[in-house]
């Protein structure tokens, strides 16, 4: 049995690419330790700070509010407040809600759910059959994502929030550089950055993603150990995403070559220092869309673009 | 050489269940034979989490938890 390289009590988990390995409490400290130092690498939260936490009710973000909620007992400065974005996924995004409010309940933190209902007026279930039944291209991911951040900004500013901080992981980033790379989306690597960059926007909530250099597996960890590993379900649209193969392919990688993800985060660090300064996109967009006035890159925001194409701009 | 066969169950965390017979193995030849990457879950047995050099006993029952986000 492999035993802590601290204590020498039984490990829960081995660090293949550090050679050491560590036992719960030992690794909860490791854990600790390790994203304290990604938040203060990337200057990702002042002294006084209204964080606003992005909560789907999967594991990796429920972990975030729980240690982002413990760190911030401990900083007087700053206050936490929980937000859900409910697409209306039906059997799956009304379980996950049910993990989150036991959450917060338990934790005592002040929390917001939106829908895409009452904000954009339709579900995403509903958003899919529209674009099916019209022939538009797009993948469910794509309304997704673009509907999701486009309210997680919005809302997170209606809340008083200085920064929105995102459960994202270093799978999670690691998966989408590559995934970028694939579909030649040069102009998407820069906002993969740890701490979103200015100008802002005066309507743009900064973003930040505390958990840029923790793998995924740390983050399960964290959330088994700690009782927040919610019920498994998954997303129905899933099954369409690209990013399920890259991601096998790069758990495989990962097996038989230890330390890849980490040679992967490095490989992204560089390459975004080398778009920015050749100009490539910001995240703290500084345009404003001409329709709906939320921070947009270019004259029309994505929101709008597709609200128009599915023919639900109202 | 005499080997005594023994029975494991394995649970993953959608629910469904595999019972298996097999020899005192680790969980790092046992995720070779389910085909699973060590990478992609994390095993619980009698509530511990354990290490992919645990050796399974009769009777265990492992718990995966996937490190894979269901969204």
């Amino acid at each position: 049995m492999v035993n802590c390289s601290i204590c020498g009590r039984p490990a829960v988990y081995i660090m293949k690419a550090g050679g050491k390995a560590y036992c719960e409490h030992h690794f909860l400290r490791y854990f600790d330790k390790k994203v304290r130092k990604t938040i203060r690498k990337y200057q990702m939260f002042r002294e006084k700070e209204h964080i606003v936490i992005a909560v789907s009710g999967g594991k990796d973000s429920l972990a975030l509010l729980h240690y982002l909620n413990k760190l911030s007992k401990r900083v007087p400065g700053w206050r936490i407040s929980a937000l859900l974005i409910d697409e209306g996924i039906q059997g799956y995004r009304d379980r996950t809600i049910k993990d989150f409010l036991r959450i917060v309940d338990e934790l005592s933190i002040e929390y917001r759910i939106v829908s895409f209902k009452e904000e954009i007026g339709y579900t995403l279930d509903e958003i899919v059959k529209i674009g099916m039944d019209k022939g538009l291209p797009y993948l469910p991911c794509s309304y997704c994502g673009v509907f999701r951040r486009y309210l997680l900004n919005k809302a997170a500013r209606e809340m008083g929030g200085s920064v929105l901080a995102t459960a994202h992981n270093l799978d999670d980033i690691i998966q989408t550089y590559l995934l970028n790379i694939i579909q030649n989306n040069w102009d998407k690597i820069p906002k993969l950055a740890p701490a979103s960059k200015g100008p802002f926007h005066p309507k743009f909530v900064r973003r930040v993603k505390p958990f840029y250099e923790i793998l995924e597996k740390e983050t399960t960890l964290y959330a088994i150990l700690n009782n927040l590993y919610p019920e498994f379900i998954e997303c129905p649209y899933a099954i369409h995403s690209v990013r399920w193969s890259i991601r096998r392919y790069i758990n495989e990688l990962e097996e038989k070559h230890p330390g890849t993800k980490y040679s992967l985060i490095r490989s992204l660090l560089n390459i975004i220092e080398i778009l920015d300064k050749l100009g490539y996109g910001k995240d703290g967009v500084i345009g404003t869309c001409s329709i709906c006035g939320e921070p947009s890159s270019n004259n029309v925001c994505r929101a709008c673009m597709f609200k128009r194409e599915l023919g639900i701009l109202t | 050489m005499w080997c005594r066969v023994l029975a494991i169950r394995v649970r993953f965390a959608d629910g469904t269940a595999k019972e298996l017979n097999v020899n005192g193995i680790s969980i790092r030849e046992l995720f070779k034979i389910l085909n699973l990457l060590l990478e992609e879950y994390i095993v619980v047995v009698k509530s511990h989490v354990v290490t992919e050099d645990y050796i399974v006993k009769d009777g265990d029952e492992l718990v995966l938890y996937p490190v894979v986000s269901g969204g």
